[in-house]
């Protein structure tokens, strides 16, 4: 109780510098130098409608090959942490799942890749993206898993897709320094007309590859979480 | 060149398409991984030999093709380079050590350990907070993943705590760079360092966000038990990864973004690193678990380079250097003993002694753990000065002594851990050594050879013949399969061609009586003393190499023309004689009182050095004199460091068992010849007191006392000795004691006395240690109650102690009456008479003594199992007829070099001294002639000889075991012996002042030192959830003191 | 007063109260579980913050569709990189999230228990 007491004075004490941390906050009245140059040399530059996009995917497409990298080394290592050493130790014990969820996730789970894929090739022009839509994907593939527990989907195609995307989003940052301006640049192949399907040069293709990594990455924590599962 | 950004490509392509591999062959994986790495490593070597060899410019990658602040762009400049290269070769050499674990572990993990070294080295090169931020992510997800490398139960809840804590570190990170960007409008470093982050209301607790997480990710203490706990669980080359590489990599991301902080972060970051450095080694002291030690350690170093970072100012333009001869040193040194922690496979530091059939080993064990120490001649020695210096050049005498304390308690815990990795091993179990795990180690030891003669070269201090030494003690090292016999020609050669080059040619043209008498004394003593190596069979593993160092060290002291070089060669003599002693078969808790004892002195020299160069600027040692304002403070450091050496009673407990467990033949050479480097510093120091302000100053009185009490104490203690080693050791206390109070009389006669007690006492010291351990090697025992009558069947060695003991107790004819009798006469020249009594008593105690030696061994009867023995090895008798030689010489015409060194005297202290007629000395208190002496004495034994020759006729022989009682078995073998305990009278009367109340305190408080460590660090109580309230309350208590208040 | 009371303001005090309850969560509760959940509060409440400093009144998403004219976008539209960034951000807090409950899972496999304080093994 006491020690109870003493981390609250300690958070009134982080309290206190957070507090202090926004003392200065105003509220932005208007874009910052560099904002502003996003907003108004965006559609010039990158061809992508959507803003953030055109920032998260080339003008800090570094960061975010880093970001599909710690996915992608969060999935690694779960599985390498959740692999099953001895399979034939313990019969697992898993429940039959209910008729209306196994229905719903025959119909649900195509509906959801599809969606899934949707938001990541459209990323440039709406909402969305690679890591969103990667995410829906796996979704429905997590619905599918609990739908149909005994159902066996290898790691070898999830490893395969995401080395893949993977490599792939590795040789379009190199592609950038050999054919444009340098790492990630998406003006490799010409930017298309504003606003249209195919446009945005390559940030559709890098979004498709992280769309497929991210996706197949979820898709691999969550099995591995899965096959660790003794009741269910 | 290749260009920095395929260091990233080719890295995460690699990476990537090992899922391809996943389940084909593991070797497969495992080359391209490695074969990547090499690339990396080389595009890395590549820069770094452009920016080293040419005017390379620093160069910025832009991303996306567009220019920052717009999008992410890496920077590879000089600095860079250098550290990139250090963290990719880790990662190649890591590669390699790891190599069983990764195959096992397949693809997985090759990618995480892969993407780990990606992820530093785009921390290193980028120029965007926010990049940083996801790529610092990178890396210690990847440590997090490499931790159950081994699915041990603790390294997994270790690993839980590394997360959580690195999870609120990063948070703090985050917010810190989000309100950066509000307030400051730029993710880009630079725009960030121009900004006005500090003075906007709310920016500058940004600052404080970003730089205190920076300040966490470099593990401070006490904020850092999550650290601790993945250095002890994780197998052992990932704590080399965390050491080498990732702190390395903290501290580079401190570097990159303290500008944003300004000068006002200097202090405490500076305040940090000492809490660190200080913290963590005092608690290191109470370790036993090896790699928690190393963790310990390598906290306490990163502390270390904060201090140097916030001190950059101070520094000047030798902060590079300073910085990176100690990062490159401890980055190194680090990694490698976490390797060989690996190869041993043990917790407890106790258990290293596995090692001991192993030379290889304990040799890269030294060389990494006195790299860490900062003992030349690694590259951290040099860095060191430069950073005591220029600290002192600008008068920061506070972080000097910090600095100083801190590595002196490294010292502690890194000493005493290598005294066990030599330890007897009772225990056979064999150590397989696999090729790929040593070799990692074996590199980085080469490195840092390759380091210290560049950073030798570097610093400017040091001229090429500097190394001739090391040459050839590497060189001895690398033919150490010769046999003995060959190795001890070998050294007697190098040390005659030394002597040969320093004193032929440089000290007699020079007439520099003070340095030809003191190279005598080191040179060819050393040189004789060689000579009783030949007897030893077999091959004396690294003894030679040793050897060489330590009289190439005291020829250094000699040859010293700067505080530096003379810093050099004290350190160097220290650490070689302290390698000889450990050799010795029970000599590893001795020797280790006396390597403390050596490094304490030394840091108190360093002091003093840096002192005398804040007061005049330079390093010359004739500078010494020029010192007028701090002048008992220069005096009393540097004095310290010398009466260590010389054991005077205070600092003295090292000696005796130190010179009693050291082989028979090293014995000699550091209680005649290695103590002397202390009477040498003493004298340089003194003469340059003698110079300006002896007078004024009372250390010469201080010292004085100190000198009489040490002859008194070090005498009465070593009456009472049953060990023939350690009786003699005493007596060297004595004798030292005498030197020391002839000094500090700061009067002609007196230093007269001094010098001369000092070529005297190499003689007949070394006279008496070659003689007994020429017995002990036919009796092989060092008991004096298991000798006895030993005369008869040794008459040499009989003569060798007699004319040795006549000389130490200073009776005519020999050349010990001469000094005496000076000695008296400045006395009563000085007017210390209180102290002077003292010292006269001590003589009469020396006599007990030296009476003991010469009738409890020799006279007598003779014990049983002796009666066959055969008089000593001749290689034994040679140096010691020599030295017999010697002192009849000095003896018969002491005017030979009690006159040049009056002389000389002269020139400092023109005071009375000796007034030479003929062959007749005098002074105003009286007259003396040696000559006409001995050949009354001459003539007055011919004739006692003579008449008890003609009485010996009627000797009647005691009958052998007469008195031993009969067919009685005695409850202790030492009273069989006839004059057992022959002073118990003197030990009733006096026996008190030899009670051993110095030994008593000094053990307090070092067994203090352990309980409070205890007490302290109880406080890492292995809940990760404490260890996170750490870090929360760090930053509480951090902001509180930078801004004194929310 | 009200004047305080804008969105931005709401979503900084809200922030910083997430971040708050995180951090009592991961330093009170005992159990493995709720330390997890608590950081991914902490986690949650840095985002809050993020977005809720890019955030300009009375503007839209940066998206230049028919509701944006392309020509005064500038003037229309909130800062997009605090959005490019929370993005980031989440990806790599979902990461260190699943690190954390793979490295639960595995602590209770092996010891059968989610008690914080049953993980002493380490000290000093």
């Amino acid at each position: 109780m006491v020690k109870n007491a003493f981390i609250f004075l300690i958070l009134i004490g982080v309290a206190m510098i957070l507090v202090n941390l926004f003392a200065g906050f105003t509220g932005n009245v208007d874009l910052g130098q560099i904002a502003n140059h996003y907003v108004a040399n965006g559609p010039a530059e990158v061809g992508s409608a959507n803003i953030v996009t055109a920032v998260v995917v080339t003008y800090r497409g570094f960061d975010t090959l880093g970001e599909v990298t710690i996915l992608f080394l969060s999935a690694a290592i779960v599985g390498f942490f959740l692999k099953i050493e001895n399979t034939d130790n313990t019969e697992r014990n898993l429940k039959y799942t209910s008729e209306i969820l196994n229905t719903a996730s025959q119909v649900l789970v195509p509906i959801m890749i599809l969606f899934g894929v949707y938001v990541f090739i459209n990323g440039h022009l709406s909402p969305g993206g690679g890591f969103q839509g990667g995410a829906i994907i796996a979704s429905g593939l997590v619905l599918m898993f609990i739908a149909q527990p005994k159902k066996e989907i290898g790691h070898k195609l999830i490893n395969i897709i995401e080395s893949i995307s993977g490599v792939g989003f590795v040789l379009m940052g190199l592609a950038g320094v050999l054919f444009a301006g340098g790492f990630l640049d998406n003006n490799v192949i010409g930017l298309g007309k504003f606003g249209t399907l195919f446009s945005a040069g390559a940030i559709p293709i890098i979004y498709i590859f992280v769309g497929l990594k991210v996706g197949s990455e979820l898709t691999g924590i969550a099995l591995s979480l899965k096959e660790n599962q003794n009741e269910a | 060149m290749v260009g920095p950004i395929y260091i990233i490509a080719i890295s995460l392509g690699t990476a990537f398409s090992l899922g391809f591999f996943k389940k084909a062959n593991r070797n497969i994986s495992f080359g391209l991984m490695f074969f990547a790495m090499a690339f990396v490593t080389f595009i890395s070597g590549q820069w770094l030999y452009a920016f080293l060899s040419h005017q390379q410019e620093t160069i910025q990658i832009f991303t996306a093709g567009f220019k920052p602040p717009f999008s992410i762009s890496l920077q590879m400049g000089f600095h860079e380079a250098v550290f990139l290269t250090m963290i990719n070769v880790l990662g190649l050499l890591s590669a390699i050590y790891l190599f069983d674990h990764l195959k096992e572990k397949g693809a997985n993990m090759m990618m995480v350990f892969m993407l780990l070294f990606m992820g530093l080295n785009v921390v290193v090169m980028t120029r965007d907070i926010f990049n940083l931020f996801v790529f610092l992510e990178i890396s210690s997800i990847t440590l997090v993943g490499l931790i159950i490398l081994e699915k041990k139960q603790d390294a997994i809840s270790s690993g839980f705590k590394y997360l959580i804590a690195s999870g609120i570190i990063s948070q703090i990170l985050l917010i810190g760079i989000i309100a950066a960007y509000y307030y400051g409008g730029s993710l880009f470093i630079n725009d960030m360092v121009d900004s006005n982050l500090l003075f906007v209301k709310g920016g500058s607790v940004a600052v404080f966000l970003i730089l205190i997480a920076v300040v966490l990710e470099l593990k401070p203490f006490p904020a850092n038990g999550w650290a601790l706990d993945v250095y002890q669980s994780a197998t052992p080359g990932i704590g080399a990864i965390v050491s080498g590489a990732v702190a390395t990599t903290s501290l580079f991301i401190l570097y990159k973004l303290l500008p944003i902080g300004g000068d006002a972060w200097l202090l405490p970051i500076g305040i940090t690193g000492v809490i660190s450095f200080l913290g963590s080694n005092f608690l290191g002291i109470n370790q036993k678990n090896a790699n928690r030690i190393l963790g310990y350690s390598s906290i306490g170093q990163v502390g270390l380079l904060m201090i140097i970072m916030s001190l950059s100012k101070d520094l000047g333009d030798k902060f590079e250097f300073v910085f990176f001869s100690i990062l490159i040193s401890h980055y190194l040194a680090k990694a490698g003993l976490f390797w060989i922690s690996g190869i041993i496979n043990k917790d407890e530091i106790g258990q290293w002694n596995i090692i001991k059939n192993k030379p290889g080993l304990i040799v890269l064990t030294g060389v990494f753990m006195l790299t860490l120490l900062g003992l030349p001649p690694f590259p951290s020695f040099y860095g060191k000065w430069e950073l005591i210096m220029n600290l002192a050049h600008s008068g920061n005498f506070t972080w000097i002594a910090i600095i100083l304390l801190g590595s002196f308690f490294e010292a502690i815990y890194l000493l005493r851990w290598f005294g066990k990795t030599l330890m007897n091993n009772e225990n056979s179990e064999e150590l397989i050594v696999k090729f790929h795990k040593i070799f990692p180690a074996v590199i980085s030891s080469f490195l840092i050879l390759m380091f210290s003669f560049l950073t030798a070269r570097w610093s400017g201090l040091m001229s090429v013949k500097y190394f001739i030494p090391f040459a050839i003690a590497l060189l001895l090292f690398a033919l150490d399969f010769l046999p003995v016999f060959i190795k001890n020609i070998m050294a007697i050669a190098t040390v005659s061609w030394y002597s040969y080059v320093l004193i032929y040619q440089t000290y007699i043209p020079e007439n520099d009586i003070l340095r030809i008498i003191f190279g005598f004394i080191f040179l060819i003593g050393a040189i004789l003393l060689l000579f009783p190596g030949f007897t030893f069979k077999g091959k004396r593993r690294g003894f030679y190499p040793l050897v060489i160092l330590m009289f190439s060290g005291l020829a250094g002291l000699i040859e010293a023309r700067t505080t530096f070089q003379f810093f050099f060669a004290w350190e160097m003599m220290t650490l070689a004689s302290y390698l000889l002693i450990i050799r010795g078969k029970n000599a590893k808790k001795t020797s280790f009182s006396y390597i403390l004892f050596s490094m304490a002195g030394a840091f108190m020299m360093f002091i003093g050095f840096g002192l005398a160069y804040f007061e005049t600027g330079s390093i010359s040692l004739n500078a010494l004199a020029d010192v007028l304002i701090y002048a008992n403070w220069v005096y009393i450091l540097v004095a310290v460091g010398f009466l260590v050496k010389i054991a005077s009673l205070g600092v003295h407990i090292w000696l005796p068992d130190s010179y009693t467990e050291a082989d028979d033949d090293v014995t000699p050479m550091i209680s005649s010849i290695l103590v002397k480097s202390g009477v040498f510093g003493l004298i340089i120091l003194m003469l340059s007191m003698s110079l300006k302000n002896a007078a004024s100053s009372n250390i010469p009185y201080i010292l004085g006392w100190i000198g009489a009490l040490s002859a008194l104490i070090g005498n009465m203690l070593a009456i009472y000795q049953e060990d023939v080693k350690k009786l003699v050791a005493y007596s060297s206390i004595g004798i030292m004691g005498y030197i020391l109070f002839g000094l500090s009389m700061m009067s002609h006669l007196g230093w007269l006395t001094a010098i001369s007690y000092s070529i005297v006492h190499f003689l007949y010291k070394a006279l008496l240690f070659l003689a007994v351990a020429g017995i002990i090697y036919r009796t092989k025992t060092r008991n004096i109650y298991e000798m006895g009558g030993l005369i008869k069947r040794m008459p040499l060695s009989f003569i060798s102690v007699l004319i040795g003991i006549i000389t130490l107790a200073g009776m005519p004819p020999l050349v010990g009456f001469a000094g005496k009798w000076m000695f008296y006469n400045a006395v009563i020249l000085k007017g210390w008479y209180f102290q002077g009594a003292i010292v006269f008593f001590s003589g009469i105690v020396a006599f007990l003594y030296c009476f003991k030696l010469i009738h409890n061994i020799f006279l007598g009867p003779i014990k049983d199992n002796h009666r066959k023995l055969k008089e000593t090895s001749v290689w034994w008798l040679i140096p010691q007829f020599v030295l017999i030689i010697g002192i009849m010489i000095i003896s018969v015409y002491p005017k030979i070099i009690l006159e040049p060194i009056g002389l000389y005297l002269s020139m400092y202290f023109p005071g009375e001294g000796l007034v030479w007629a003929g062959t007749t000395a005098s002074t105003s208190l009286g007259y003396w002639d040696a000559t006409q002496i001995m050949m009354v004495f001459a003539g007055m034994f011919g004739v006692i000889f003579i008449i008890l020759f003609l009485m010996s006729r009627k000797v009647q022989v005691v009958e052998q075991f007469n008195i031993v009682f009969q067919a009685e078995r005695p409850e202790r073998p030492e009273t069989t012996h006839y004059a057992h305990n022959m002073y118990a009278p003197y030990n009733k009367a006096l026996g008190f002042l030899a009670a051993p109340f110095i030994t008593n305190s000094w053990e307090f408080i070092y067994e203090s030192f352990h309980a409070i460590g205890d007490q302290i660090r109880k406080f890492y109580t292995g809940n990760g959830q404490t260890y996170a309230l750490h870090i929360v309350m760090y930053v509480v208590a951090f902001y509180l003191f930078i801004n004194g208040g929310f | 007063m009200m004047e305080k009371l804008n969105i931005q303001n709401i979503g900084l005090t809200v922030g910083i109260l997430v971040i708050l309850v995180g951090l009592w969560g991961l330093l009170t509760q005992k159990n493995l579980i709720k330390i997890v959940i608590g950081f991914a509060l902490f986690d949650t409440g840095t985002h809050i913050l993020m977005v809720s400093i890019g955030y300009i009144k009375y503007r839209t998403a940066p998206i230049l569709d028919e509701a944006v004219d392309i020509r005064n976008a500038a003037k229309l539209v909130v800062d997009p990189i605090p959005q490019a960034l929370v993005l980031t951000a989440i990806v790599i807090g979902l990461g260190i999230t699943a690190l954390m409950l793979s490295y639960v899972l595995k602590m209770y496999q092996n010891k059968k228990s989610l008690e914080i304080n049953n993980y002493k093994d380490l000290k000093w």
